[in-house]
């Protein structure tokens, strides 16, 4: 019984799914059920199970650990669904989604991702690779009517079902190296080798399970499918895809590359710092000509996976317990960047080209400064989450004397810096257009001030979230 | 103390926003402004009762507060004052009222968002000046971005977004390279002791690597340039004071440049005296360029508020030439300078502002002969420009006179070149009072202006009487600031009796000028504090 225990938050959230599909086998048409209460009980449920868990150290059939790394990323996670869910409470119904699926295919998505983080097997990690994968491939496409949601969830498929292919391939040349898909087994395997003379074997599967990594994260060059299925995704799905899947990737990615990957560091150090950089550079430039804000966060999100491959660059403790802080640093600004967006929206005008927030701050003081808020804390700046995180990733980097990689970071980061203001001057500095823009729920409200308070805390206090993350690398070396 | 100081504007704010109400409130405009200044008031009280209880004798930090705050990291936060921030605490504190009191008949735009910039945008500024935790410095220094930032998109002239957005990306680029430096003088920290620490105690006297120090000085040295602005840094200036409302100009010319020459004194030169010693005569240079290239540009702007803004890249240059020689007549006048030219260059964003707010122009050959429609606001304006082109008397006789002095046992002939500047700043001065005040009334629109109204005597009647204190007791200014200085002077030429300007060719590491000693008592002894 105690092999369950550490995949009971998993489990409560797959309950929590079937759940939601249950209710929507009874609902009857038309009636307006509070699916989204289920899985706010799942989400919360399960990060209760996961503070139980901390410290524990949990395994299960020997594939599964659910040691403090990975119930660190749980409640990431869980946070995430939880505000996801308050988002979504009133946009389904607005943007006339299916509850039911929409709802039961969030929540097991967010089952694949703890699954992913907690895994440490490689073709576990593939199971639950593909089980949100899946999952994220409906969600971008759920709005039925719309040719650019389908055009996206398409392409977004067939490259996702690409770089899966990758990422197996590689976990078969890991298995030729290692003779085991373990985790510590290939650790071990690659240690006895000593990083003399690396074997080929090893290279090629260090290689394509990056590529297949790299995608998840939407790394350059295997970035091209995030603008259009971050654009093409309802908006309440891309702030939850662009957060929880980017959280899920990183914590495998650093889990298989910091673990049993070690030992070959010499050799993927110098690719990844090329990749980080490269995503960096593409990330900003790109974004600044953006006009719609979905792609330019898009953009956005692909420089914020490179700032984050710098933690796994450093390769310190600093630099695993830097990608958690910011991870969740990112995620709590861009839920609030995105949700704004996806509040603001209706079915006619989705409310995502920068010229729709022209006046913004006049006609919705309170939600302009929320969104500068946000806008803010991807940029960087203090007092906000995003400015100790971005701190931290850095500092992580100069410890290990990455100046340079440092360097671009800061310097692309002003870039950034350039392109969230361009929504700011819109919203404060450039005479209003006449929209019609729905009122925000309670419920939405409720999500934002949690969004909001997890940005000043984290800004303000970091201390208590650092300490939490230095506390959950231990088991990953 | 010092806390409550410092976050006293921010809770002014938390209660202009309380007031302010949902919505646009035109009914709530005077309580909003009232609280706001109220606010600014009560900084400047406590900064005055801070002045008050200060110890002059005392070279180091007084009123310290420190708590951890990221612990693993050796960040706390951690305020002190010594003599040469609490000078700048009060000029802060002297500014902010004016400012909003400045603004009270122009802006009517979003008042209650207006104060809550202001405001924050006191508390990030003294927050600068009392940090003494680097990475607490580098908060403040860089949330005092945003608030400035609006201010000059929201409320400013007609290419105002432009403007906003090349001052915070211009100011940002040379922040973060010093962000980096920063943290790597942490972990340089860390190596040396065990501990990375970002108190600035523990950062001074640290053994770096030379290319280290070189590396690291250069990018708290950009970062600083820009701030002051030194030549060729200077661009984003014109643009930001041009856009800038009259209280961002105020703010942005009083208090935010002499960030950058304060940071300078009180980071660049202590923590990496030997690339600061090898590279001050560089920036000497720099600040001498800027002197005469900022006053012979001001000479023939045609627009009084970029008239004002090149006179601020000329004036500051002096302040960095002072800070380059680095002796206690240069740094005490260039500490002077910084003073002055807050008060007087305040002043005269203020004055153009009532002209702007008279005429809604700022043309010069749109005004004359103004000394006979509004003969007190000309008073007003005569006497901070005399104040601006250093009358002795007048306060910036007594910063410039130290500043030339200081320099001059350094390095006579980048003396006398800024020399010129000094003639120079007259010429522009007077010639452009001259355009505005005397010659005949050309203007029809100019006869039935309005002298000075009550609440423009109060902008007038403190700066002008600042102006006036400062130039006939400076010792009450320069005596806090004594042990402080000579501290700093110490720390930065190691106690060696004398510098002497190092030639180009010589490498400042493998034999440091402060050593070599070859030219004896060109500088006087710094009286060493223990």
């Amino acid at each position: 019984m105690t092999e369950f225990a550490a995949v009971i938050p998993i489990v409560i959230v797959v309950l929590s799914a079937l759940a939601a599909m249950l209710a929507e086998a009874f609902r009857q048409r038309g009636e307006r059920m509070p699916i989204a209460g289920l899985g706010l009980i799942g989400l919360g449920g399960a990060a209760v199970a996961s503070a139980f868990l901390w410290n524990a150290d949990a395994r299960a059939f020997g594939v599964v650990r659910a040691d403090n790394f990975a119930l660190f990323i749980n409640i990431v996670l869980c946070t995430i669904g939880i505000v996801t869910m308050l988002f979504s409470d009133e946009l389904v119904d607005r943007e006339q989604l299916p509850p039911g699926e929409y709802y039961a295919l969030t929540l097991f998505g967010i089952s694949g991702m703890m699954l992913m983080a907690a895994a440490t097997d490689l073709l576990v990690i593939f199971l639950a690779l593909e089980v949100l994968s899946l999952s994220v491939y409906v969600l971008t496409g759920i709005r039925r009517p719309s040719a650019a949601g389908a055009e996206a969830a398409f392409k977004y498929f067939l490259l996702g079902a690409f770089s899966s292919a990758f990422f197996l391939y590689g976990v078969a040349f890991a298995f030729a190296v290692a003779g085991s898909t373990r985790l510590d087994q290939i650790g071990m395997a690659l240690s006895a080798q000593g990083t003399g003379d690396p074997n080929i074997l090893a290279l090629l599967a260090v290689g394509l399970l990056a590529v297949g990594f790299a995608f998840k994260v939407s790394a350059v060059p295997f970035h091209m499918w995030t603008p259009d299925a971050y654009e093409g995704a309802p908006t309440v799905v891309t702030a939850f895809m662009s957060t929880a899947v980017k959280a899920a990737a990183f914590a495998a990615f650093v889990r298989v590359f910091l673990s049993p990957l070690e030992p070959l560091q010499e050799q993927w150090i110098p690719v990844l710092s090329l990749v980080a950089a490269a995503t960096m550079i593409l990330g900003t430039v790109v974004g600044v000509v953006q006009s719609n804000i979905k792609r330019m966060l898009a953009y956005s999100s692909i420089a914020h996976a490179g700032y984050l491959m710098l933690g796994i660059i450093a390769t310190t403790s600093n630099g695993k317990a830097a990608v958690l802080f910011y991870l969740l640093a990112y995620a709590v600004s861009n839920l609030g960047a995105l949700g704004i967006v996806a509040l603001l929206g209706t079915p006619q005008n989705q409310h995502d080209e920068l010229r729709d927030f022209s006046g913004l701050a006049s006609a919705r003081p309170g939600l302009a400064a929320l969104m500068s808020l946000f806008l803010l804390s991807l940029g960087g700046f203090p007092p906000t989450a995003g400015f100790i995180g971005k701190w931290y990733i850095f500092a992580a980097a100069v410890e290990r004397g990455h100046y340079w990689l440092a360097i671009l970071g800061v310097l692309t980061s002003v870039v950034s810096v350039y392109f969230y203001l361009r929504i700011v001057v819109m919203m404060y500095m450039t005479e209003g257009v006449e929209l019609s823009r729905p009122r925000v729920p309670a419920t939405a409200m409720a999500g934002l001030a949690l969004v909001t308070a997890a940005v000043v805390y984290l800004g303000v206090l970091p201390t208590a979230i650092i300490n939490l993350a230095l506390a959950s690398i231990d088991t990953i070396f | 103390m010092l806390s409550l100081i410092v976050f006293l504007p921010l809770m002014g704010a938390l209660l202009v926003l309380l007031a302010g109400g949902r919505g646009e409130r035109p009914d709530r405009e005077p309580l909003v402004r009232n609280l706001a200044l109220l606010a600014s008031l009560a900084t400047f009280a406590a900064a005055l009762v801070l002045w008050w209880r200060f110890d002059p004798s005392v070279a180091s930090y007084q009123f310290e507060q420190r708590y951890d705050w990221i612990p693993a990291f050796g960040i706390s936060y951690h305020v002190g004052v010594d003599g040469i921030s609490l000078l700048l605490v009060v000029l802060t504190a002297f500014l902010t009222p004016l400012a909003l009191l400045s603004s009270w008949d122009s802006v009517h735009k979003n008042v209650p968002l207006f104060s809550i910039f202001v405001l924050a945008l006191e508390t990030a500024m003294l927050g600068v000046f009392v940090a003494v935790d680097l990475f607490l410095f580098y908060v403040f220094w860089d949330a005092m971005l945003i608030p400035m930032y609006f201010l000059i998109g929201v409320w400013g002239y007609e290419r105002r977004v432009y403007a906003a957005v090349k001052f915070i990306l211009y100011t940002m680029a040379g922040s973060v390279l010093m962000l980096i430096a920063i943290i790597g003088l942490a972990y340089a920290r860390a190596e040396a002791s065990g501990v990375p620490s970002f108190d600035l105690p523990d950062l001074y006297g640290l053994q770096l690597a030379p290319h280290v120090e070189t590396w690291f000085f250069l990018a708290f040295a950009v970062a600083f340039a820009i701030k002051v602005p030194l030549f060729p840094f200077h661009t984003w200036l014109p643009d930001a004071h041009v856009e800038a409302p009259t209280a961002g100009s105020i703010i942005l010319a009083g208090v935010l440049l002499k960030m950058g020459t304060y940071g300078l004194l009180r980071f660049a030169f202590p923590l990496f005296p030997a690339a600061a010693l090898f590279f001050a005569p560089y920036l000497a240079a720099l600040a001498v360029v800027g002197i005469i290239y900022g006053a012979l540009v001001a000479m023939v702007q045609p627009d009084l508020k970029k008239l004002v803004a090149y006179s601020s890249v000329s004036h500051l240059g002096f302040v960095v030439l002072g800070l380059a020689a680095m002796n206690v007549q240069g740094v005490q006048g260039s500490i002077y300078q910084m003073l002055n030219h807050g008060v007087s260059t305040g002043g005269l964003f203020m004055i153009v502002g009532m002209l702007s707010d008279r005429r809604h122009t700022r043309l010069i050959s749109e005004f004359g002969g103004l000394k006979s429609v509004t003969p007190r606001l000309v008073a007003a304006f005569l006497l901070i420009t005399l104040s601006s082109i250093a009358l002795p008397g007048l306060n910036g006789f007594v910063g410039e006179f130290l500043i030339l002095i200081g320099s001059f046992r350094w390095d006579a002939r980048l003396t006398a070149f800024a020399a010129i500047g000094v003639i120079l700043s007259a010429v522009y001065m007077l010639w452009m009072f001259q355009r505005v005040n005397f010659g005949p009334l050309t203007n029809e629109k100019n006869r039935h202006l309005p002298d000075l109204t009550p609440r423009e005597w109060a902008l007038m009647v403190p700066t002008v009487a600042m102006a006036v204190v400062m130039g006939v007791v400076p010792g009450v200014f320069l005596r806090p600031m004594e042990p402080s200085v000579a501290l700093i002077i110490e720390r930065v030429t190691g106690g060696q009796p004398q510098r002497v300007l190092a030639p180009a060719s010589v490498d400042p590491h493998s034999a440091p000028p402060a050593r070599q000693a070859s030219v004896p008592l060109q500088r006087e002894v710094p009286a060493v504090q223990p």
